[in-house]
């Protein structure tokens, strides 16, 4: 009954430190041993292998960027529609000039203008963001559609393939990666979006500039979304209005997975963007291979993300649990 | 001491063995504590001494790491407030425990609606004249039909008790709610505890106030560092022992600075030029801050002297006139501007506004340097951080396993300590302080006002907004008392300044 305090202590500790830490990499591992399992090694197997980095790819260089707006408290429920249009004005540029550059300057254009737009939003509108961001969402995809006028998909002919994209993904992955990092844990930027995500009022008492790191936030999120979409023409040479897909969901999905609340705050990290990445799409294709039609799977990821959300909410409310 | 008297007493309470722990911080240590019936038991040590989460075990709102209870003779474990109030413990908390944007009525009864229930919808009427009962019985004279929002601190307070008492509470908490309460309002609440006493029911009393609990209680219960210290009898009680008991070493009888030369520095460093505040409680306010000037403001609580300390720092929204760091020359607009001229402010509301309580004691001092941490391409690296943090934590002692650890798990006074860290760092010229020692105890109280008396020393303007007289006769170099947002008194320090003089402008 009366064990010393000293060791209840010791115990806790280690084990709240370990099971934050350590538990979305276990899932990972977990969920890939499972499905390796039930799809007799499928899953892992040469030609899945492929399309399951693509997947990844894609989210994560998303939810890296994210991370920084969900960190600093801010919601964007648009971000499959900005892809979307990056792509396809990037594919219309393309498709006119034949030229790679132009296609990437374009995309880049694209996705940071847009990104300022929310910035701006997000930081001089008084009205709840994430309900902005999703009639943002609705006018991008509208406007994905209106510029592809008659045609269901645009295809990018006139420039060169690339046989091998390997190197390409894995610089641009991986710069992004440790740029956010940096960015993320060692400058003011990053510091000051976790701690208007913890508390707005006393990051603004002390000085932090809330309207500019909230652009910020956008930007560099924009940043993450036009190197997604410049990664698509490149890999596919396709863009339609459903190139966005389900990345807005997928992406708070992962983060949640990837151990980071979704009201951002202090316990934002970049790794939750990866890490969470890799669940998500592992789960996704794991469940299709095992012939789990799409709607089953939705269905899935619905529950995983409340179960989530709930374990983490509750986690969160003990934490807060006065003195 | 108390073993002698124990048979004659009737037992309502007890707990024993009780730990509890959160994250890295031991609150609660093997405390045994004992509540008799007919009396009213004090508990007071430091903050951080585990007060405070005894009395929140007691009532349900958080489970013990390990221990047991007992409450009127049967094993006492309340998984809820709910389940603790059911079985009689009812509790007021240091918390505001009031929800806005409904009637007091509504406040009072809120979870009970099914009692005014007539034909499936609930009778404002009957609620409103059972509000009217249960304020009554407390001998307040609130509106019950007034919206919450238009209530003072104090007054939701009272709606507080009365909600309590409502319920017939069998052993009534009270904590660390008089800080809230002018003299009328603890009036009240003494009556009520005194009640319960006649009634042969049991009051447990928290509060950093020692006079009042020398002056209310039976019996006062120490605790140091989660720790059970001693059970004092009313004849035991004195300021000087209780003090040490608390601290654990000899308090020496200074408190404040113990000089009576109020001079300062001729020059003028910050100027509030006929301000009005959007919220319209500071009129056409006009003052100034010399340097090496501690000046004190006080009034009644909505006087406006806490938007007065808002409005120098560029926090509170100003309609007309303007603010001005007089050696530059330039108004303060925002707190980055107030910040650009090395002035800090510390906020009375300091868990929502100081502090990010989810992030480390790091994350937070350092969050108000970051123009001084970063080095060329804007790069914080960490270990400059970190040598800078501990520097804080050294200079002003604070208590910590690590400066990795969250704010949320510090006692009050090692909050404060973290948010005075923000801007000892900064080495402001000018401080803004709204009520920095509240709820802050005795240690840590003498330890800021040492260190507000230094910074004066050393040329360095300081405002102090505070509530309490004592503090501010005892601080201050020049007095303004604000009523109903104008100057209603100033007076320079001096030998002889006594609160009913202050007093008396301030009413």
């Amino acid at each position: 009954m009366d064990k010393p305090a000293d060791t209840l202590i010791k115990k806790r500790f280690i084990n709240l430190a370990l099971i934050s830490d350590f538990a979305p990499i276990v899932g990972l591992i977990l969920l890939s041993i499972l499905f390796f399992v039930l799809t007799d090694g499928k899953i892992f197997g040469p030609t899945n292998l492929k399309s399951l980095t693509n997947q990844v790819l894609i989210t994560a260089l998303v939810g890296v960027g994210a991370v920084f707006v969900f960190g600093a408290g801010a919601f964007d429920m648009s971000m499959s529609g900005s892809l979307a249009l990056a792509a396809i004005l990037g594919a219309k540029v393309a498709m006119a000039t034949g030229s790679v550059p132009y296609m990437v300057l374009t995309c880049l254009a694209v996705s940071l203008t847009l990104g300022l737009i929310k910035g701006l939003m997000a930081a001089y509108v008084d009205v709840p963001f994430f309900i902005v961001t999703i009639v943002i969402g609705a006018l991008l995809g509208a406007l994905g559609l209106l510029v592809m006028g008659k045609e269901t998909v645009l295809t990018v002919a006139n420039v060169p393939t690339i046989r091998d994209m390997t190197p390409i993904n894995v610089i641009t992955l991986g710069g992004f990666y440790l740029a956010a990092l940096l960015l993320f844990n060692y400058t003011p930027i990053g510091k000051s979006c976790k701690l208007i995500g913890g508390n707005m009022i006393a990051a603004r008492q002390s000085g932090i500039k809330i309207d500019r790191m909230k652009i910020v936030a956008f930007l560099v999120a924009a940043l993450g979304v036009s190197l997604a979409a410049i990664i698509i023409l490149l890999r596919t040479k396709t863009a339609s209005s459903t190139t966005g897909g389900t990345i807005g969901i997928d992406i708070m999905v992962a983060l949640v997975l990837g151990g980071m609340p979704l009201s951002g705050g202090p316990r934002s990290k970049i790794s939750a963007a990866l890490i969470g990445a890799a669940t998500i799409t592992i789960l996704n294709s794991g469940l299709t291979i095992i012939g789990v039609g799409p709607g089953t799977i939705q269905i899935f990821r619905g529950v995983i993300f409340l179960a989530v959300v709930l374990v983490a909410s509750l986690n969160y409310r003990t934490q807060l649990l006065p003195r | 001491m108390v073993e002698t008297s124990d048979s004659r007493k009737e037992l309502i309470f007890e707990a024993r063995k009780i730990c509890k722990i959160f994250g890295p911080t031991i609150a609660l240590n093997s405390v045994d504590l004992k509540i008799f019936r007919g009396q009213i038991t004090g508990l007071v040590g430091e903050n951080g001494s585990g007060k405070s989460t005894m009395s929140s075990l007691a009532a349900g709102i958080e489970p013990a790491s390990s221990g047991e209870m007992f409450f009127l003779a049967k094993a006492h474990k309340p998984a809820t407030m709910i389940e603790g109030a059911k079985a009689g413990i009812g509790m007021i908390v240091q918390e505001m425990g009031t929800v806005p944007g409904i009637s007091v009525a509504e406040n009072i009864f809120i979870g009970q609606e099914e009692k005014f229930k007539k034909f499936g919808l609930i009778s404002k009427g009957r609620m409103n004249q059972a509000a009217r009962e249960a304020l009554g019985a407390i001998g307040s004279e609130i509106d019950s039909e007034e919206s919450i929002d238009r209530l003072s601190m104090q007054d939701r307070k009272l709606i507080e008790l009365a909600k309590v008492m409502y319920s017939q509470p069998e052993m009534l908490i009270v904590d660390e709610t008089t800080t809230a309460l002018s003299h009328q309002g603890r009036e009240i609440l003494y009556n009520v505890m005194r009640k319960m006493k006649a009634e042969n029911k049991a009051v447990l009393f928290i509060s950093h106030d020692l006079p009042e609990l020398m002056a209310i209680c039976d019996t006062l219960t120490v605790l140091r560092d989660g720790k059970f210290v001693a059970t004092l009898e009313q004849s035991e009680m004195s300021e000087q022992k209780i003090k040490r008991l608390m601290v654990g070493r000899e308090m020496s009888e200074r408190y404040y600075r113990t000089d009576y030369d109020g001079s300062c520095g001729e020059a003028v460093v910050l100027e509030a030029k006929n301000i009005t505040t959007g919220t319209g409680l500071l009129m056409n306010f006009s003052i100034q801050l010399h340097q090496g000037e501690i000046l004190g403001v006080g009034g009644l609580s909505h006087c406006g002297m806490h938007e007065l300390g808002r409005a120098l720092f560029g926090e509170e929204k100003i309609l007309t006139g303007a603010v001005t760091h007089i050696p530059s020359r330039e108004k303060i607009t925002s707190p980055i501007s107030a910040m650009k001229h090395q002035i800090g402010y510390v906020s009375k509301n300091r868990d929502v506004e100081a502090l990010v309580l989810t992030a480390s004691i790091k994350d937070n001092i350092a969050a108000a340097a970051y123009d001084r941490l970063a080095s060329v391409g804007g790069f914080i690296f960490p270990n400059r951080e970190k040598n800078y943090v501990n520097a804080q934590i050294k200079f002003l002692g604070i208590k910590c396993a690590s400066m990795d650890q969250n704010v949320q798990y510090l006692s009050g006074g090692n909050k404060q300590k973290v948010v005075f860290g923000k801007w000892v760092g900064r080495d402001c010229d000018i401080l803004i302080l709204d009520c920095p020692t509240r709820g802050v105890d005795v240690g840590v109280k003498a330890a800021m006002y040492d260190l507000i008396y230094e910074m004066k020393l050393k040329g360095k303007s300081i405002v102090l907004i505070s509530e309490e007289l004592t503090e501010l006769i005892g601080m201050s170099d020049r007095l303004v008392i604000i009523k109903n947002g104008k100057q209603a008194g100033e007076f320079m320090r001096s030998k002889d300044l006594t609160e009913t003089t202050i007093i008396e402008s301030m009413i």
